[in-house]
C-alpha cells in the first residue's frame, strides 16, 4: 500500500512538473522572440540637419535617435493631421503593396464623411492605421497568447502560433484586424500575377501565402511597418502620404516631431471612452 | 426490450443519416483543403454559422447535463427514465459542438495550442480547459449510470453486442443477487451525483456566453444577462429536445404522458425566463437609444433575414411549444408534445444565429462599410454551400451516433423489471 502511494505522489510529480515545463516553454517561447541588436551601419545614410527640410527626413532623424536607445525606451506613435489629409487612399495601397496583402486584409482604410447636405457639403476623411493601444482588448482574449504588446507598444501577432479562432478580431472596437481566408486578387484569372505570388516581409520574414500555411487562416493587422523600422525606415504609410499628413516617432522623446506635435490641444483619439489608450492621435 | 423486427425496419432512417453525415464529412474534408475561404465569412463578420451551432449544441449539451443533475442531485425522481437520454445527448451534442468549433478554426490542426500556450486571460482558453473537463464527467457519469445494466447485458447476450458489451463495462462486475445489486446500484448513484455536483458550477462557467458577453467592442454583447441567456436557452433546447426524444423515443409504459408533459412543462418554463430575458434586452437596448446597439436590433427584427426572428425565433421557438404544452387540446396528447419540443429545437436554433451574427454588421466606426469595397469587407453574410452542407452533416452524423448508441446501449434502467419478473415467476 505504502509503495503505491509512492508512486503516485512521484506520477503526481512528473505530471506537474511536465505540466510547468509545457507552460513555462509557452512563456519563453513568447519572450524570445523580442528584437535582435541593432546594426547601425545598416540605417539610411541621412544629409546633414538643415532649418527647413523635409519632415520625413526630420523623422528618419527622428527614429535613428530612437533606435539607439534600448527597445522598452521607445514608445512608437503615429500622428495624423486631418486638415492635411486630402483622401487619395495613397497609403492605404501603399500598405497593401508593402505588406503583400490579399483580398478582405486592409491595414490602414481611409474613412470618408460627408458633413452637411448639397450643396453646402464638406469632407472628411479618416485614415484608420491599428491603434496600438496602450490597453489593446484584442491581447487578453488570444486563447494561445500568439498576440501580445511589445515594450515600444506595438501589438504584434506571431503567425506560428495563432490558431485563427479570430476572437481577437472580433474584440478589437476599431476593426483594426482582418482575417485572411486564402484569396488572391487573382483568383478567377488565367494566371496567378506576380504580386499575388511575392512573399510579405512581415516581422523580418518572408512569407509565402500558398495553401493553407500562414498566414493565411490567421488574424492579420498593422504593425507600424515594424520590419521597415527596425532597418531605419518609416512605416509605408507615412513615407507614401503626398500631403505629409502622417508623423512617426518616438514619444519618448521631447525632441522629436510627434512629441511636439501630440503636445497640442487640437489632439484627439478615437474611442477614448472605452479606456483603450491608442497610439494613434488625430489633429484636427 | 423492443423487438428485433421493430429495429429491422428503421433501416432507411440510418441510410439517410448516413448519406447526410458522408456529405457532411466531404465538406468539412473540402473545407480542411481548401481552408476559410469556402466560407462567406469576411473580415468584419468574423464568426458565422459554424460559431451559431457550436454555441447552440453546448447550450444543448450544457443545458442537457444540468436537467440530468435536476433528477440525480436535486431528486427530480420522477423523470429518472430521462436521466440517461440526458447525459447521452449532453455527450453527443458536445462532439457536435466541438467539431463545428474545430472547423472553425483558421488552423484547425493547431487546435492543441489551447492547451500548450494556455492563455488564462482568454474567456476562450479557460472555456477549453471546462470542456476537456466536462468530457471527463460525462464519460464517467455515463459510464456509472450504465455499469450495473451493461455488466448484466455482457453476461446475456452473445455476439458482436455482447463483445461490445463486454468491452464496454471494462472489467466491471454487478452482483446478480437482489440485495447486492441494490448496494452496486447505488454506490454507481453516489458517483453519479458527486460527478453532478463537480459538474454544476464548471458548467455554468462554460456556459459559453462569456465568451461573447466581455466582448465590448460588441454593445449588443456587452451585458451581464448574456452568459445567463446563454444558460436559460441551453436548459430551454436540452428540455426541448428530451420532450421530444420521451414523445417519440420514451419507454410506453404508464409513465410516458406524465413524463412527457414535465419535461414539456420544463421547457415552457425555460422558454418564459428565456422570453423576460431578452424581452429586457431588447427593450432596454432599444431605449438606449445607442446607435450602435440600436442598430443591431434594426438588423434583427426588420433586417436582410427578418424571419430568422420572426419565425424561427418567435413563432417556432417560442409561441408554437409554449402553445402545444398549454392549450388543453394538446397538452395531453405525446404527438403534439413531442412536436412542440421539435419546433422549439429548431427554433433555438435561430435564437443562436441572432445572438452571433447581427453583432457584425454594424461597422465599429461610421463609413467604415464603404472604405473598403470588397466582399471579403462585408458586413453582410449567409453562409455558403459548404457551410451548410457541412453544419447540417455533422449534425446528421451525431445523430447517428446518437440513434446508435441509444438503440444499444441500456438506456433505460433494467433492473427492476428484472427483479420483478424473477420474483412473480418464483
Amino acid at each position: 500500500m505504502s509503495t503505491t502511494a509512492l508512486d503516485r505522489r512521484t506520477l503526481l510529480q512528473r505530471l506537474a512538473q511536465f505540466a510547468a515545463l509545457l507552460f513555462v516553454g509557452g512563456g519563453s517561447a513568447v519572450r524570445a522572440k523580442e528584437p535582435s541588436q541593432l546594426d547601425e551601419s545598416s540605417l539610411p545614410q541621412l544629409p546633414p540637419p538643415q532649418p527647413d527640410e523635409d519632415v520625413l527626413i526630420r523623422m528618419m532623424r527622428d527614429l535613428q535617435r530612437a533606435l539607439k536607445k534600448p527597445v522598452h525606451e521607445r514608445r512608437w506613435v503615429m500622428v495624423i493631421d486631418l486638415r492635411k489629409c486630402v483622401g487619395c487612399h495613397a497609403c492605404t495601397i501603399a500598405c497593401i503593396a508593402e505588406n503583400k496583402l490579399p483580398p478582405g486584409v486592409v491595414y490602414r482604410p481611409v474613412i470618408e464623411e460627408e458633413i452637411g447636405e448639397y450643396p453646402h457639403v464638406t469632407r472628411r476623411f479618416l485614415p484608420r492605421p491599428c491603434l496600438q493601444c496602450d490597453h489593446p482588448p484584442c491581447v487578453p482574449v488570444c486563447p494561445v497568447h500568439a498576440t501580445w504588446k511589445r515594450p515600444d507598444g506595438i501589438v504584434v501577432i506571431d503567425y506560428e502560433a495563432c490558431i485563427g479562432c479570430r476572437y481577437c478580431i472580433t474584440a478589437c472596437p476599431y476593426e483594426a484586424r482582418s482575417f485572411d481566408c486564402g484569396e488572391h486578387y487573382s483568383d478567377g484569372t488565367p494566371r496567378r500575377a506576380e504580386y499575388d505570388q511575392s512573399p510579405s516581409p512581415e516581422y523580418g520574414r518572408q512569407w509565402e501565402r500558398k495553401g493553407t500555411r500562414s498566414p493565411i487562416g490567421n488574424a492579420r493587422k498593422c504593425h507600424f511597418c515594424l520590419h521597415r523600422i527596425e532597418k531605419g525606415m518609416l512605416p509605408q504609410c507615412v513615407t507614401s502620404c503626398i500631403g505629409r499628413a502622417t508623423f512617426f516617432g518616438d514619444a519618448n522623446d521631447p525632441d522629436s516631431l510627434v512629441s511636439e506635435l501630440i503636445a497640442k490641444p487640437n489632439v484627439m483619439r478615437l474611442k477614448e471612452e472605452l479606456g483603450t489608450e491608442p497610439r494613434v492621435y488625430y489633429l484636427v | 426490450m423492443a423487438s428485433s423486427e421493430q429495429r429491422m425496419r428503421v433501416h432507411p432512417y440510418y441510410g439517410i443519416l448516413a448519406l447526410l453525415a458522408l456529405v457532411g464529412l466531404v465538406a468539412i474534408g473540402v473545407r480542411l483543403i481548401e481552408g476559410m475561404r469556402v466560407t462567406a465569412l469576411s473580415s468584419p463578420v468574423a464568426w458565422g454559422m459554424w460559431v451559431a451551432f457550436y454555441i447552440y449544441f453546448s447550450g444543448l449539451s450544457t443545458g442537457s447535463f444540468l436537467l440530468s443533475t435536476l433528477i440525480y442531485v436535486f431528486g427530480m425522481h420522477q423523470y429518472e427514465k430521462v436521466g440517461r437520454m440526458a447525459l447521452l445527448s449532453a455527450l453527443f451534442a458536445l462532439v457536435a459542438a466541438m467539431i463545428l468549433v474545430w472547423i472553425d478554426l483558421g488552423h484547425p490542426w493547431r487546435f492543441w495550442k489551447v492547451f500548450t500556450r494556455w492563455n488564462y486571460t482568454s474567456v476562450l482558453a479557460w472555456e477549453m480547459l471546462v470542456y476537456l473537463l466536462y468530457t471527463v464527467i460525462l464519460v464517467i457519469g455515463l459510464w456509472a449510470l450504465m455499469r450495473c445494466d451493461l455488466a448484466h447485458l455482457a453476461l446475456t447476450v452473445s455476439g458482436w453486442r455482447g463483445k461490445l458489451y463486454r468491452f464496454l463495462t471494462f472489467g466491471f462486475r454487478c452482483p446478480e443477487s437482489e440485495a447486492a445489486y441494490r448496494r452496486c446500484h447505488a454506490q454507481s448513484m453516489r458517483v453519479v451525483r458527486i460527478l453532478g455536483i463537480i459538474g454544476i458550477p464548471i458548467l455554468i462557467m462554460g456556459g459559453t456566453g462569456s465568451i461573447f458577453a466581455v466582448v465590448a467592442a460588441k454593445p449588443y454583447w456587452y451585458t451581464g444577462l448574456l452568459p445567463i441567456i446563454f444558460l436559460v436557452s441551453g436548459l430551454a433546447s436540452s428540455a426541448a429536445l428530451m420532450t421530444f426524444l420521451y414523445a417519440f423515443f420514451g419507454r410506453k409504459d404508464e409513465d410516458h404522458l406524465a413524463i412527457t408533459r414535465g419535461m414539456a412543462n420544463l421547457m415552457v418554463l425555460f422558454l418564459c425566463i428565456e422570453v423576460v430575458l431578452l424581452a429586457s434586452e431588447y427593450l432596454v437596448g432599444l431605449y438606449g437609444r445607442i446607435p450602435e446597439h440600436i442598430r443591431v436590433y434594426h438588423a434583427i427584427l426588420f433586417g436582410p433575414f427578418p424571419y430568422v426572428f420572426w419565425v424561427g425565433q418567435l413563432l417556432m421557438g417560442t409561441l408554437i411549444p409554449i402553445a402545444l404544452a398549454t392549450l388543453p387540446r394538446t397538452r395531453n396528447n405525446i404527438f403534439w408534445l413531442g412536436l412542440g419540443g421539435l419546433s422549439a429545437m429548431i427554433g433555438i436554433v435561430a435564437v443562436r444565429l441572432n445572438l452571433v451574427v447581427p453583432a457584425y454588421v454594424v461597422p465599429a466606426l461610421e463609413g467604415l462599410e464603404h472604405a473598403i469595397n470588397q466582399p471579403r469587407w462585408a458586413y453582410a453574410y449567409f453562409p455558403s454551400f459548404w457551410e451548410w452542407a457541412s453544419s447540417l452533416g455533422t449534425i446528421a452524423l451525431v445523430v447517428l451516433l446518437f440513434s446508435l448508441a441509444f438503440q444499444f446501449l441500456p438506456m433505460f434502467h433494467e433492473f427492476p423489471q428484472r427483479f420483478q419478473a424473477a420474483s412473480e415467476s418464483r
